[in-house]
């Protein structure tokens, strides 16, 4: 009991400083963080379908890119706090429309399906845009400032890490868990799997539409090639893997690194940075292969047992 | 009462016809056996049985209710529970956690994690894995892997339980304890047993009946006593006559 007070203690404090840091931050600072909340946002999002049932998603760019795309159509239409939510319930329809039959398949089929999934989004939405405007790209003009942004990011990042925390604590998350072990024998056991798979798809997929949707007006120019672009799925399985991706710690810790690695290495070294960055995740995939924060975490229980 | 009557069930794979047309009942209360030679349709039947996949023509009913092609869920969620002949425990949950699914999914649908675990470690001194509860499962030898999967079949709260081959692999000792859990899964909850299996002297010593597969179809049904005397079975699979 005693060390749940403290989590959410130290929660608190986390989420003041967040909510405070625009205030004492520089504006780079402060998009450094956005850029930051934005990966534990996609990260946390990620693991509640492939970090807990196992079904390694490459899809997670196409629902970015869909929210991006979504939002650039709604921009100046619709008030800009609706126009996230519909993003994000779009993104995640669509993924309730395509789940059962893609959840079908297992194993590295249901990684290439996924993979086709962006790549068929991405070319859909070039054919559409040339059909539509004659161009590929679509600017957009008085976007809302730095600190709506990062305010916008801060709500959906929460939404989504408390989202991943309740769902592995509860009743459905120990189905996922289940379909992860052993799919068919927990079916045997009276789980509805298809179900289960579908809605976590679904939900997962949500995040990734409204993070896309806030991030369009960031960048205030999209085009398909970098909404879609495959590296945002590859940059969060790397973080997932980086953390752990059994739990919202580990998806939190992983995209706090890289993203931190990155932007200290993309301004020093900005030719060797890949490569520096290749060897951190071979190395820790080959030697801590749960992650960080899993052998971290036991052994703080361990110490805590120990004193207690 | 009859708690589960196949009735015509076929089911092919391509060309091959791994059961042709068998009728089967259990009533409720029996112990019933299952046996044949490798590739005789005896798994096939459970899979058919339990949902894995539907049979190719045939019916099967389960307390009266229609459950041909129903996905393996529902079936365990009206009460129909199996365990696999290669046993399938969740590895890096621990023994407790693999038994409270049972609890959480199955027949009873708990909803309070603090009820599933107290009936958790009911079934866990059943089977004698209490002490193990909160090692994971990967840290079991086979003969406790083949009782977890029994527990956790057993969690589901089943009317009728399929035993796919719980003895194999089992030494003499263990192949006795195993023997008289069945008996007390039967007699002590009141569970009808079908069961697989290969050790004729259990099959004899634990079931009242005994169905005989051969190449996908019925060729004998009976008494234990019956059974082995059968000229059909003693050439299709005993080879000799078994001394009783």
């Amino acid at each position: 009991m005693g060390t749940r007070k403290h989590l959410l203690g130290a929660v608190g404090l986390v989420l003041i400083f967040l909510c405070l840091w625009p205030l004492l931050a520089s504006d780079y600072y402060v998009s450094v963080f956005l850029d930051l909340l934005m990966w534990i946002a996609l990260t946390a999002s990620w693991i509640i379908l492939s970090g807990y049932t196992g079904y390694i998603s490459l899809g997670h760019a196409a629902f970015y890119g869909l929210g991006a795309y979504l939002m650039a159509m709604m921009w100046t239409q619709i008030p800009y706090v609706f126009a996230v939510i519909l993003a994000g319930m779009f993104s995640a329809g669509f993924a309730f429309a395509i789940g059962f039959p893609f959840l079908r398949v297992r194993g590295p089929y249901f990684v290439i399906l996924t993979l086709g999934l962006t790549e068929i989004t991405k070319y859909i939405f070039i054919n559409l845009e040339i059909k539509l405007g004659g161009t590929v790209g679509r600017i957009l003009m008085m976007t809302p400032g730095l600190h709506t942004l990062y305010y916008s990011i801060l709500v959906v990042t929460v939404m989504a890490t408390a989202t991943a925390y309740f769902v592995k604590n509860s009743r459905f998350g120990t189905g996922l868990f289940s379909i992860k072990e052993d799919e068919d024998a927990a079916s045997a056991l009276g789980i509805n799997t298809s179900f289960y798979k579908w809605l976590a798809f679904g939900i997962s997929a949500s995040f990734p539409g409204m993070v896309g949707a806030v991030l369009a007006l960031r960048r205030s120019y999209i085009d398909p090639y970098t909404v879609f672009s495959p590296i945002v799925s590859f940059q969060v399985i790397v973080m997932a893997f980086l953390g752990g991706l059994e739990d919202v710690e580990g998806a939190i810790v992983g995209a706090v690194i890289l993203t931190l690695i990155s932007e200290a290495l993309w301004a020093r070294y900005p030719y060797t940075y890949m490569i520096i960055l290749g060897t951190v995740v071979i190395l820790i995939v080959k030697f801590m292969p749960l992650g960080l924060v899993p052998p971290i975490k036991s052994r703080l229980i361990k110490a805590m047992e120990k004193e207690s | 009462m009859r708690l589960i009557e196949g009735f015509h069930v076929s089911k092919n794979f391509g060309g091959l016809k791994a059961l042709q047309n068998v009728d089967f009942t259990v009533e409720q209360g029996e112990i019933v056996g299952l046996i044949g030679a490798n590739g005789a349709g005896k798994t096939t039947l459970f899979n058919v049985a339990s949902g894995s996949y539907p049979p190719s023509s045939g019916t099967i009913r389960f307390k009266g209710e229609n459950i041909t092609g129903l996905k393996p869920y529902q079936i365990c969620q009206r009460g129909l529970a199996r365990t696999f002949q290669i046993v399938k425990p969740f590895l890096s949950m621990t023994v407790l956690r693999n038994v409270m699914i049972g609890k959480l999914f199955g027949k009873d649908r708990l909803r309070h994690r603090e009820v599933a675990e107290i009936e958790a470690h009911r079934i866990l001194d059943l089977v004698g894995l209490s002490s193990k509860a909160k090692i994971p499962a990967r840290e079991l030898t086979l003969a406790d892997r083949k009782r977890l999967e029994v527990a956790r079949s057993l969690a589901t709260n089943p009317d009728l339980l399929l035993l796919d081959e719980v003895l194999a692999g089992l030494n003499p000792t263990e192949t006795v304890e195993a023997m008289t859990l069945i008996r007390e899964i039967r007699q002590g909850l009141g569970v009808t047993i079908l069961m697989v299996e290969h050790v004729m002297k259990a099959v004899v010593g634990v079931c009242n009946r005994i169905i005989v597969l051969h190449y996908g179809q019925k060729i004998a049904e009976g008494m234990p006593q019956e059974i082995a005397e059968d000229k059909a079975v003693i050439e299709a699979y005993l080879g000799e006559k078994v001394e009783l």
